[in-house]
């Protein structure tokens, strides 16, 4: 029961995240009917997720068939929901699938292109005027925080490799990496004229 | 001559003894009662676990889309609701409550929820099904089973209408498992409950039958007999909330 109760609150979450995209509960009624089965190897967890119209529905105990039943260690499936890159998580070797894959990719697809509309979330509970002001500093904090977060990370590499020398600069390891592709060339060249000059000589003898 | 009322078997209402023909009447005049707050007395009663058991045994159904579904005694619609979603377009959930009262409230709440289409209401007595045999795939009965009159019968009915193979769900109050729990219940079933329905409902009495008619429902073991004699196969039962409440399953062979 403890485990009903869970799935419950989880899924009561994950529903609302998932009003907050447009296009999400469309193409989840597309999928209804699916039911996935998914088995957590490590820790051992077993449950279901059964799409509609309404968002997802999240079975500890389903007795039915599962369309397709996905193997994951929790590691893979914190990674398979937290990743944008959802379908080379399901291709990777610790993860497996049996079945009828395509409603699982399908679900992955509609997650992976989730965007979430929390200005309207927000609105809800404060308000067009207070939500406004809040978007607008929150959009201004993250505009800064991200133009912060950029001129650090150029101010650090120029640090170390223009003034402390620590590490090689980037127009100096491009000019290396340009002399090694030209010598590797060079090398190769060399090689081939080698096999050439040697080529006729064989050629001879044979003859 | 003989005189009928003195041949006419009883059975009880609650702790009383009443003759079988009045059960069904006096349980109708309970559920017109506290129909309007139906809803609200469940959540206020078991604490919103009501919705954890029904979740269990939608579980348990195993349904799937274009199934045919009974759900007896449904009242407001809570398993409808969700079946409907389950079943989709291709199938249909027939909503059935030999009370009226019950019924509209549970037709309005659904209508009002937008579900529409693949679901229809049936006044209907449990234990004289008005369907064909062999007609559903998955029948559930949620708390109704104790306020039939005659069990076996309804039992019966349900069995005739399950398609072979078919998966009947009986969800109903049963015995605690624990002694202790079982002491803390019964002064929670009847100082609460008969409380609780005089502050919200101004109806004690309705509350004092539920919390009687419970003490007097089969006990798990005895309500399997009951399925595996009526003829179902595979009868299992899963206690919850300590034994509160029990879910047994059985297939139609």
């Amino acid at each position: 029961m403890l485990g009903t109760a869970l799935l419950a609150g989880a899924e009561h979450g994950l529903n609302r995240l998932l009003r907050l995209d447009a296009t999400a509960l469309p193409r989840l009624a597309r999928l209804a009917g699916c039911v996935l089965a998914v088995h957590c190897t490590a820790p051992e967890l077993h449950f279901h997720i059964l799409p509609n119209a309404d968002g997802l529905r999240l079975a500890g105990n389903w007795q039915g068939e599962a369309d397709c039943t996905l193997h994951a260690p929790a590691a893979s499936l914190l990674r398979l929901a937290a990743s944008r890159q959802k379908t080379a998580v399901l291709h990777s070797p610790e993860v497996s699938l049996e079945g009828d894959s395509s409603s699982l990719l399908a679900l992955a697809g509609i997650l992976q292109d989730l965007e979430l509309d929390w200005e309207y979330e927000l609105s809800r509970w404060l308000g067009p005027v207070v939500t406004q002001l809040l978007a607008g500093s929150l959009r201004h904090s993250a505009h800064w925080g991200g133009q912060s977060l950029a001129s650090l990370r150029q101010n650090l590499a120029d640090y170390l490799g223009e003034e402390s020398n620590t590490l090689v600069g980037r127009h100096e390891a491009e000019a290396r990496f340009a002399e090694v592709d030209d010598l590797r060339l060079a090398t190769d060249r060399l090689e081939a004229r080698i096999a050439r000059l040697t080529h006729p000589q064989e050629s001879s003898d044979n003859a | 001559m003989n005189d009928p009322r003195k041949t006419e078997s009883t059975t009880h209402f609650g702790y009383q003894s009443v003759p079988e023909s009045q059960k069904a009447r006096k349980v109708a005049e309970v559920f017109h009662s506290v129909a309007a707050k139906y809803d609200l007395m469940n959540d206020v009663l078991s604490g919103g676990l009501h919705r954890l058991w029904k979740r269990f045994t939608i579980e348990l159904s195993g349904v799937r889309r274009g199934n045919r579904v009974l759900d007896i005694a449904g009242g407001t619609g809570d398993l409808t609701l969700q079946f409907s979603r389950l079943v989709g377009e291709s199938g249909e959930v027939l909503l059935a409550d030999i009370n009226d009262s019950m019924l509209k409230v549970g037709r309005d709440r659904l209508l009002d929820r937008g579900v529409a289409g693949n679901v229809r209401f049936v006044q209907a007595d449990a234990e004289k099904l008005p369907f064909p045999d062999n007609h559903f795939d998955v029948i559930t009965i949620a708390f109704g089973l104790r306020n039939v009159t005659r069990k076996e019968d309804a039992l019966r009915s349900m069995l005739r209408v399950l398609k072979p193979g078919g998966r009947l769900l009986v969800l109903e109050f049963s015995k605690p498992s624990n002694a202790l729990l079982g002491k803390v219940y019964d002064a929670y079933s009847f100082a609460f409950m008969p409380l609780a329905g005089k502050l919200i409902t101004n109806d004690a009495d309705s509350y004092r039958y539920l919390a009687e008619s419970i003490r007097m429902h089969p006990d798990q073991e005895t309500l399997k007999s009951m399925m595996a004699g009526a003829g179902f196969e595979r009868v299992t039962y899963h206690n919850m909330t300590g034994g509160i409440v029990a879910l047994h399953r059985g297939l139609k062979p």
